[in-house]
């Protein structure tokens, strides 16, 4: 040993734990960030994922979640390493070695070790990716769009976080050096972390602000639309969750501080309270961090559920195996041919409804925004030609749903609409001719679930406002059901349906003729038509078998074969990106519940010794460091869990027209529930490993 | 060599200023051996601290030689603190990633020497106190007392003007104690270093030559060895200590 830097070469050898875990935490703190954002910059996620709509709102808030989450616990990690450092650079310093010397030789140790792990972090970050990815595509669902391709746009996130470790590092590092005592650097590594005295109402005082700031956050939304007709900018209504946040504060340092055992019980816990009372400012930022995702994670993985759930419910539900419907100007395939088409399958046509549906001006109350300094607010103005509306015949119904129905003239049914709300219309007007009819629309919805967002006229109406109408605005319903039906068949008639239509048919299903017009008598350009400045779904009649395409056409069959068959491919990039975000988030949990378990214990071995010497038994001793570490993994884990249940299970209870949850929501719910019992099964195995490693180090 | 004037020193506990060292004055010769003693609060530790510069001083000075330490700059101080000053603290203080023959080359390594001689000078500390047979052993691997007399051989390394001791044998055993005051003593001796060791142990104290007794932040006085015996010796700074713990009564 012949110099400075050989001294501390030696110091890092023999401190390898330390750096390790260091090291470690930014590697992987880096290789997750990479990962995702390797995922998230991919063109098939970017594609997919429609801009400013709520699951790429949903990424992006997982994906801050997670960075902060990788930043809160690379920052621990880092404070315990110079915590562990302050004894040898106050030695250092005690001895005569300049602080300009051994900064010097402390941002070389720094640089060096973030380089290293940063840089491995960001090179392993896209294996990793390709490999979650291929294993994704290997084993549950592969489609031709689902091409793993590299972006370099994708290294600027993890390098930013790079550069903020490396600077945050660089910054402790100095504020370390620049303490005047060398009597405190030496003495660092056993300063305790105090925590004001915690009132004995912090814990149920904290539930009741999370309940009233779920509520409130919850709520306030819809409030603000509904009643104050206002759009109220997201952060300001993300205001309102904030007493949940304190309320969350107030469990976890009651939980860490006091804990729930109060009176004669605490007697039990009062060494792992009283250690962790000194531990605790640190401990309940972290379990805060940990909170949040879990929660990140949890809704996260609920996601896949959900989704999968209510829509193989829809596709059970569906009353014919095969429905499509298609302009009337369009050279379709015909009966005959299905029939054909079917026979070279092995299958056979049964049930054969073909019936005509017309598409008219309907009227109802629009929306008029007005943007201004405090976000979007409206008016509602009542349009005589709003939106489009298809309408049948009752007769052309009866025939098609097998129904028995009878209208009077100037009576209307309305369908519910695709979100499973009833319409009332009182006008409807013929778009080319522009005659009109006043229509009284029935109370009770029309009760198939055939098809939805449709309307009944009368026969004798129906013929009158069909006089002048273009084929452009007529379209043809067929209904079938298939014996010996097959996926191969579903899909062969689905890709000669899609070769029949011609390009005027390539819309996407949020695209209405009517408010087109409307947009046009105003001079403005329809929103509709600026699909690239608003990012709209492409619909690409060449490629149909795309999720873009199979998830937005206006005109896309519902063949129960199809649907079954490519469910999991037509969603697999939603379902890959969400899973892939819960085993980012899960991972980062069990990071920082494992390092911040070890570094309690390690931070409290003397306690442990003055208990030994004190007659305490390995049994007493083993049950104490349980009750620590069970504090670091319970807490968060349980108020993550709890708090993402009942938040889903409010989406739930608030989704459709009535405050419940019907059959489908139950089932999905259940699978959560599931989902949450086998990862925390998974984390109660972390757990023991954690305890283990404790124990060991404790050497009991 | 070592001279302390008017030294003052308070602390801040709870926004309330605690004056810890009232004006302490005192001189260290040469080859000298001396102690401070006083019961727990008179701000013997306080005082080695602020001689050392660990913590600043607020009044006062310090002089080594000719240097005046409070005055110096932080690149000064560090010079000084590694060639003209030695430090043995209660708890060792060695670092355990380093053997103990390292340990002991650390201030030489610092101050960037030759290395041959700085091994060879490591060596022969090591005879010296009978640690010859650990030199290659972690401060892990070895007892109280073995780092304690590591933790002397590197305060004597640089050959300082003043080793300045901070309860060296406060965490040890009486035997291994015992090896600690014999290592002093043959620094004393052998090498003619000059030691300014703060104690609470009388029986360490009874080996120096002149103990000052310090009491609320002041020097109470100075009892000089001279011609006793050590056991004498320590029976008068017994008494002394004694007399200085009372309470006087108005």
């Amino acid at each position: 040993m012949k110099n400075l830097t050989a001294v501390f070469a030696t110091l890092r050898k023999k401190g390898r734990g330390q750096y390790l875990l260091l090291s470690g935490c930014l590697f992987f703190a880096v290789l997750l960030i990479t990962a995702f954002s390797m995922m998230m910059y991919s063109p098939t996620v970017q594609t997919v994922l429609p801009q400013g709509g709520d699951s790429r709102k949903q990424v992006m808030m997982i994906f801050v979640l997670a960075v902060i989450g990788c930043g809160a616990f690379s920052l621990y990690a880092a404070g315990l390493f110079f915590r562990y450092k302050s004894r040898e650079a106050g030695v250092l310093l005690a001895l005569g070695m300049s602080r300009r010397a051994l900064n010097r030789q402390l941002c070389r140790e720094v640089l060096g070790l973030t380089l290293e792990s940063c840089g491995a972090g960001l090179i392993l970050g896209t294996p990793l990716c390709w490999g979650i990815w291929s294993l994704f595509r290997l084993f549950l669902v592969d489609t031709p769009e689902m091409l793993f391709i590299f972006n370099l746009r994708a290294y600027t996130v993890p390098f930013l976080f790079f550069l903020f470790v490396l600077f945050l590092l660089l910054i402790m590092e100095n504020r370390f050096l620049a303490r005047v005592n060398v009597l405190d650097i030496i003495h660092e590594s056993h300063r305790p972390e105090p925590v004001r005295a915690v009132p004995s109402w912090y814990g149920w005082g904290g539930i009741l602000l999370i309940v009233l700031g779920g509520s409130l956050g919850y709520f306030a939304p819809s409030f603000c639309v509904r009643v104050l007709q206002w759009y109220a900018p997201g952060l300001l209504t993300a205001v309102f969750y904030l007493p949940a946040l304190v309320g969350l504060y107030w469990v976890l340092l009651f939980t860490v501080v006091g804990g729930w055992h109060r009176g004669k019980r605490r007697y039990a816990h009062l060494i792992e309270s009283g250690m962790m009372q000194f531990q605790g400012r640190q401990t309940v930022r972290n379990m805060l961090v940990v909170t949040v995702l879990v929660a990140g994670a949890y809704f996260a993985s609920f996601y896949t559920p959900m989704m999968m759930t209510s829509s193989q419910a829809a596709l059970k539900n569906r009353e014919a195996d095969y429905q499509f419907f298609y302009r009337a100007d369009q050279e379709m395939i015909s009966q005959a041919e299905i029939q054909e088409l079917a026979q070279s399958y092995s299958a056979q046509v049964v049930n054969y409804r073909e019936v005509s549906s017309i598409t008219l001006a309907i009227d109802g109350e629009t929306e008029v925004e007005t943007e201004g300094p405090m976000g979007v607010t409206y008016t509602v103005q009542y349009q005589e030609m709003r939106s489009e509306g298809r309408f049948f015949s009752v007769s052309a119904w009866n025939t098609l749903a097998r129904d028995n129905l009878t209208l009077e003239s100037g009576q209307c049914i309305a369908s519910l609409d695709r979100y499973g709300y009833p319409s009332s219309i009182s006008l409807v007007t013929n778009p080319v001719t522009g005659q009109s009819l006043k229509v009284e629309t029935l109370p009770s919805p029309l009760s198939s679930r055939l098809l939805s967002d449709i309307y009944l006229l009368s026969d004798q109406d129906y013929a009158q406002l069909i006089q002048g109408l273009t084929p452009e605005w007529q379209e043809v319903q067929v209904v079938f059901d298939a014996e010996n039906d097959s996926y191969a068949l579903a899909k062969d008639l689905f890709h000669r349906i899609v070769e029949s239509s011609g390009p005027e048919t390539a819309v996407f299903d949020g695209y209405d003729r009517i408010s087109k017009m409307n947009a046009e008598k105003a001079g403005e350009v329809y929103w509709g038509d600026q699909v690239e400045e608003l990012n709209l779904p492409v619909i690409d009649l060449t490629r149909p078998d795309s999720s873009s395409f199979r998830t937005n056409w206006l005109y896309m069959p519902q063949f129960q074969a199809l649907d079954e068959g490519d469910f999991l491919s037509t969603y697999a990039v939603y379902l890959l990106l969400f899973i892939f975000i819960s085993i980012l988030c899960f991972a980062a949990v069990s990071v920082i519940l494992y390092t911040r378990s070890q570094s309690l214990i390690l931070s409290n071995l003397w306690v442990y010794e003055d208990l030994h010497k004190l007659g305490a038994s390995a049994a007493y001793r083993r049950k104490t460091a349980q009750g620590q570490v069970k504090r670091v993994f319970l807490a968060p884990l349980l108020t993550g869990t709890v708090l993402i249940l009942c938040f889903y299970l409010l989406i739930l209870l608030g989704n459709g027209r009535v405050w419940g949850i019907d059959a489908n929501e139950a089932v999905a719910f259940a699978v959560c529930l599931a989902l949450a019992a086998i990862c925390s099964t998974l984390f109660y195995l972390l757990y023991r490993f954690t305890l283990k490693q404790a124990w060991r180090l404790l050497k009991l | 060599m070592l001279s302390v004037q008017n030294l003052c020193k308070s602390f801040l506990v709870g926004g309330e200023k605690y004056p810890v060292l009232k004006g302490v004055s005192l001189e260290v010769k040469k080859g000298e051996f001396v102690g401070v003693m006083g019961p727990s609060g008179s701000g013997k530790s306080t005082l080695l601290n602020s001689i050392s510069c660990y913590i600043p001083s607020d009044s006062g000075k310090i002089l080594l030689g000719n240097l005046e330490l409070s005055q110096l700059k932080e690149e000064q101080l560090a010079r000084v603190r590694n060639e003209k000053l030695g430090f043995v603290f209660q708890d060792f203080l060695l670092l355990d990633g380093l053997t103990v023959r390292e340990n002991i080359m650390l201030p030489r390594i610092i101050g960037g020497k030759n290395v041959p001689a700085m091994e060879k000078s490591a060596d022969l500390l090591c005879d010296l106190f009978g640690i010859s047979h650990i030199k290659n052993k972690y401060p892990a691997d070895i007892s109280g007392g073995e780092r304690q007399r590591t933790a002397v051989a590197r305060a004597l390394i640089n050959n300082p003007q003043v080793i300045l001791a901070d309860e060296p044998t406060g965490n040890l055993d009486s035997k291994s104690a015992q090896k600690v005051i014999d290592a002093f003593l043959q620094a004393k001796t052998q090498l003619s270093a000059t030691i300014f060791m703060v104690t609470h142990d009388s029986y360490a104290a009874s080996f120096c030559d002149r103990v000052i007794i310090l009491k609320d932040g002041n020097v109470q006085m100075t009892l000089e060895r001279e011609e006793k015996e050590r056991r004498e010796f320590q029976d008068a700074l017994l008494d002394s200590i004694r007399e200085s713990s009372e309470v006087k009564e108005s």
